[in-house]
């Protein structure tokens, strides 16, 4: 029963996987009649002809000689090999080498606010629900409001703007040497932590107040139920019922808003990222697009959304083997 | 169909509505918001009138970098001049625009895509579902950017891309409200008497579901405020439009953080925040009026999955709605707000 379920889950995937694969090659080819066309370099001053053999040197060089078909074959051959193509930047890096590059700088600011808003949240949130209708959970309520109608950005910016500029307190950008130089130094670990402190906290107040909801809401839903009215019945202190019965409990629903947030874990920062020029993932995308490197945009794309899939697959698998409760055999 | 009875139907579709605004105006919270999107919508349609300056005036070169005054209530930017305070006034044009337009386009097609997938079911259900969890895995502020540098930055794209890629969330509410109604009497009773799908589907289900259309619009509205503003500080927004995002990243980029030019941030933050703050209210509010047992708490944490765009969590839901439809009248909230009261 479960073993079949495990391999739905996947087949599954994989199969949102290609679909997606699909799209993913057939996006750049939208509203062009000729795939090619982004890819030609500026006429400047050529002649007909000259343009000609360039524009088919052009084609040739970017695989775009062969019929559609064998070009999508092409491509997932490719991506079987784990190749996500060729970036047009000089020196023509590969997709993948580029994206290796930036994948740990991107981490290191998602990782750290992911883990950080979860402590904190997860202590907000017991208190307001423990506190439930007094004013800490009014405040939490208030905070909510605030923070969801302020942008990340704009708090990023007024962040910048006193503790980095008024107060000096923390770098307002990010040192650009700051990647060329580390070297597992101590000194360029603390550089590192140093430069992302501002990233990280105009990130972790919304993911605070998030975190903080739903524990908070699922903390409510767990005490209203029979086995803790009972724990109390049984004369089992406050904090006991609280430990070993609530939050155990309460963990469900956060283990899955933490799954949710694991997708968007490499792809979630862009706007952040701009702001500080902090040279990860996001930044990565932003000068793809605004030189129109193609090849590295989709790659980009398609490895965020695999990366969202694989998340995704794990955290439900995971969630079978946590909640005993849930039955297999009746989901899907 | 006599011209009466049209007109009588109008009116009373007029009446309903107005009495959606009584009952918003009677609750606090909801008035607060009801006045400040008045305001708004005032602000922005009143633009050209109420703004003291030309926005676009790049050439007030003896102006530059004033702090605020009398002449300039806001002050003036720091590289070209510009009065921000009709920047300001100007913005708000592009923020409901877009917020307002693709909300509305958003919740003509999310309502669609769930009624049909609840209503008519089996292959159509499918199809609908299987797209939703595509588009919910690929990234979309990255998707967003991809397809404006594909097919440009105008307004128009702008919004279609945001409704493209937004419908699925309020599509899996309703596609799970259809569920239930599906199966009451008068849906049952209507079907026996002979009545089309089609009829089925405008006359008896889509009624039933406009409460959660309305305020699920009003919700994507400020969301699509923010997403809006984002796009555009990225300078990815309309080019030619004056946007309290790109108002932000002019302020960034022409160093208001380094001459400490708390004006030129702060003005158009305070843009954003106000317009959000205002349709997130009437939203909030409206799911109060409509679902007295629910507390506003779930529609904050709901509006936070909307902009998260998070994923799984609907996944489950979707999936638990169909173990037993019966049990899941909004299924969309934390369970938490059905078993609320006291411990």
């Amino acid at each position: 029963m479960k073993r079949s379920y495990v391999i739905k889950r996947i087949l599954y995937a994989v199969f949102i996987f290609f679909v997606v694969l699909t799209l993913n090659f057939f996006i750049p080819r939208l509203g062009v009649r000729d795939p090619a066309e982004r890819y030609y370099p500026p006429r400047g001053a050529m002649s007909d002809i000259e343009y000609e053999i360039i524009k088919q040197f052009t084609r040739e060089q970017y695989g775009f000689d062969v019929s559609t078909f064998q070009q999508y074959i092409r491509y997932v051959q490719g991506l079987m090999r784990l190749d996500l193509g060729t970036s047009l930047q000089p020196g023509s890096p590969k997709v993948t080498t580029l994206i290796g590059q930036r994948l740990p700088w991107t981490l290191v600011l998602s990782v750290s606010t992911l883990l950080i808003s979860l402590i904190i949240g997860l202590l907000f949130g017991t208190l307001a629900a423990w506190k439930r209708g007094r004013w800490q959970d009014t405040m939490l309520l208030n905070a909510s409001t605030i923070s969801i109608a302020l942008p990340s950005f704009f708090i990023a910016l007024m962040l910048s703007f006193y503790l980095g500029f008024e107060l000096e307190l923390f770098p307002a950008y990010t040192n650009p040497n700051m990647v060329a130089q580390f070297d597992w130094s101590w000194k360029a670990i603390q550089v590192v932590l140093n430069n992302a402190a501002l990233p990280i906290m105009s990130m972790t107040l919304g993911g605070i107040v998030g975190y903080s909801q739903t524990t908070r809401n699922s903390v409510i839903a767990v005490t209203n139920e029979d086995f803790v009215i009972t724990a109390r019945a049984k004369g089992l202190s406050h904090t006991t019922v609280l430990y070993k019965h609530v939050l155990r409990n309460a963990m469900l629903p956060l283990a899955t808003s933490i799954g949710m947030s694991i997708s968007g874990l490499i792809g979630g920062a862009i706007i952040i990222e701009r702001v500080f020029n902090w040279q990860g993932m996001g930044t990565l995308f932003l000068e793809a697009n605004s030189t129109n490197d193609y090849p590295l945009m989709m790659g980009i794309m398609l490895f965020l959304s695999a990366f969202a899939i694989l998340a995704n697959l794990v955290t439900e698998l995971f969630y079978v083997i946590l909640d005993p409760r849930v039955t297999v055999g009746d989901r899907r | 169909m006599s011209e009466r009875s049209v007109f009588l139907r109008v009116a009373q579709r007029g009446s309903s509505f107005l009495s959606l605004v009584k009952k918003l105006w009677q609750h606090p919270k909801g008035r607060v918001g009801l006045i400040l999107v008045g305001f708004l919508v005032l602000v922005a349609v009143l633009a050209p009138v109420l703004a003291p300056y030309d926005p676009y005036d790049v050439t007030q070169r003896a102006e530059k970098g004033l702090r605020p005054s009398l002449q300039h209530p806001l002050g003036t930017t720091i590289t070209t001049g510009q009065d921000i305070f009709s920047m300001l006034i100007y913005g708000s044009r592009v923020s409901l625009m877009i917020g307002i337009s693709t909300g509305v386009v958003l919740a003509f097609l999310g309502a669609l895509m769930g009624v049909m997938a609840g209503y008519i079911g089996g292959f159509v259900d499918n199809l609908i579902m299987r797209i939703v969890d595509v588009l919910l895995v690929i990234p979309t502020l990255p998707l967003i950017i991809v397809l404006t540098n594909f097919l440009g930055r105008s307004y128009f794209v702008i919004v279609l891309v945001f409704v493209l890629f937004g419908w699925t969330g309020l599509a899996r509410i309703i596609r799970s409200l259809v569920l239930v109604l599906k199966n009451s009497n008068y849906v049952k009773a209507a079907e026996l008497a002979g009545a089309s799908r089609w009829y089925v589907m405008t006359k008896h289900i889509l009624p039933g579901t406009s409460h959660l259309i309305i305020m699920n619009t009003t919700l994507t509205c400020a969301g699509i405020m923010v997403a809006e503003a984002g796009l555009s500080f990225l300078g990815l927004g309309d080019p030619t439009a004056i946007s309290w995002g790109k108002m932000l990243a002019e302020a960034q980029g022409g160093g208001a953080l380094l001459f400490g030019a708390w004006w030129w941030i702060l003005a158009p933050g305070a843009g954003i925040f106000l317009a959000v703050f205002s349709f997130m209210r009437i939203g909030i509010v409206m799911e109060e009026v409509f679902n007295p047992r629910m507390k506003a708490s779930s529609s904050i944490y709901k509006l936070f999955k909307h902009l998260n765009n998070t994923y799984l969590e609907e996944v489950f839901r979707s999936m638990e709605d169909e173990e037993c439809p019966e049990s899941s009248q909004e299924p969309d909230y934390l369970d938490a707000s059905h078993a609320e009261g006291p411990p």
